[in-house]
């Protein structure tokens, strides 16, 4: 998902998925962020930041 | 899309399967465990298996986190969820699994206020707009989901909120693969590991399987050309006579995890003596309750719950799909008495469980392995 909204002082970002749909995501493992940042997302908690120009493994 | 796209390519998907092909000893029958349920739902979503020749057989693990928890777990939720004034939120997939007299849909439908979320921090808002009543979350799976569950207490208690309660039923991932690796029924020749969990604890933690097992492990992605090159990193140890950890999942999974989920997690969990798994029995030190910090949180301290433990239903074999004993299709009633639509186990709920991704998919070959 991608960072849309975030706030210092804050530890939940907004963050909006591939369809557009956007949710309150939990950032305290991976803060902080930026908006644009993409995460990854689980259960409504960002595990990590990825990097998207990550090397290919296959 | 960035991180998809590129691992479905089936041009590359072809080369890797001829790699395959060419790596294997004919002689010898492979089996490999996917610990993890995600990674069976890609096999049988996509087909992986039909790239592998047939000597390479892909073992399904116990690594659903709705699929292992124990049906006396689910009686003691239904039980919660029937308290006065208790709204019970949980995820999708568990309001359908089934205890010794029902699900928690249907206490739904008998008047118990239960609700589906999405994550625990929905169950924490619902407890901010309700103060009045009792909100309970119903917190299930590994290592990947333990940390929103903690995050989400923290910030419960940060905002002083005092009608929100967790009932913990959170595992960890390697006793029960130490467990596995015990069992006298389960010959492995290596382990696909979970990304997702790796996100968290690293590779790390995994490293006891090639030393102490002599079994490679390769830590894998979740799309279709992840699972066939990290099948193929396995047969390339086996072929070098290597044996060691490797990351396929390089693009997420740090070598030594996430040492802020570290942190988080030991301020909010300690570890249970020993927890119960479907079809694996009592493990020791291999589920998670809530620290004495988060006590006042804890829903088993908060509410009456049976502790009762319930044997499977006879005719269920969920518990030899999870060691990979069985393969689904094996199971007295799969696709009869037991389908998605009216599970009688676990491992037919959640799309995470194997029994419900060779039904859906209907990838079924019904060829008994020979070895």
């Amino acid at each position: 998902m991608r960072v849309v909204d975030a706030h210092a002082d804050d530890d939940i970002a907004t963050c909006e998925d591939a369809e557009g749909s956007r949710s309150d995501v939990l950032i305290g493992l991976v803060a902080p962020v930026a908006i644009g940042d993409l995460l990854l997302v689980h259960a409504g908690t960002a595990l990590l930041r990825l990097h998207t120009n990550a090397g290919d493994a296959a | 899309m960035k991180f998809v796209d590129e691992f479905r390519n089936a041009e590359l998907g072809r080369s890797v399967s001829q790699q395959i092909g060419a790596l294997v000893d004919p002689t010898h029958h492979y089996k490999i465990m996917e610990v993890c349920g995600g990674h069976t739902h890609t096999i049988y979503r996509y087909g992986v298996s039909d790239l592998l020749p047939p000597n390479v057989e892909l073992v399904h693990g116990p690594g659903c986190p709705v699929c292992v928890i124990p049906m006396g777990r689910i009686d003691d939720a239904i039980a919660v969820a029937r308290t006065p004034n208790v709204i019970f939120t949980c995820f999708g997939d568990m309001m359908r699994v089934p205890g010794s007299s029902g699900t928690l849909l249907e206490a739904k439908a008998e008047g118990a206020d239960v609700r589906m979320v999405y994550s625990p921090l929905d169950a924490l808002r619902i407890a901010k707009q309700s103060p009045d009543r009792e909100v309970v979350f119903f917190a299930v799976g590994f290592e990947t989901t333990a940390p929103s569950t903690a995050l989400t207490l923290m910030r419960a208690r940060a905002e002083g909120i005092r009608n929100f309660f967790c009932f913990c039923n959170h595992v960890t991932i390697i006793p029960p693969l130490r467990a596995l690796l015990e069992s006298p029924d389960l010959r492995l020749d290596g382990f696909i590991g979970p990304g997702h969990v790796c996100t968290i604890v690293g590779a790390r933690p995994f490293e006891f399987i090639p030393a102490e097992y002599g079994k490679p492990v390769v830590i894998s992605g979740f799309e279709p050309l992840d699972m066939l090159y990290s099948v193929y990193m396995i047969l390339r140890q086996l072929s070098d006579g290597r044996c060691e950890v490797e990351n396929q999942y390089t693009r997420v999974v740090p070598y030594d995890g996430n040492p802020q989920a570290f942190r988080v997690l030991s301020e909010v969990f300690e570890l249970r003596p020993h927890f119960e798994w479907r079809g694996l029995g009592f493990i020791s030190q291999s589920g998670l309750k809530l620290s004495d910090a988060y006590r006042d949180f804890d829903a088993e301290l908060r509410y009456t719950v049976p502790g009762v433990r319930i044997a499977d239903p006879k005719a269920c074999q969920c518990g030899e799909v999870l060691k990979g004993v069985i393969k689904p299709w094996e199971c007295k009633v799969f696709g009869t008495a037991c389908t998605p639509e009216h599970p009688i186990g676990t491992c037919m709920v959640s799309a995470e469980g194997a029994c419900a991704a060779y039904y859906n998919f209907g990838r079924i070959t019904r060829e008994r392995e020979a070895v």
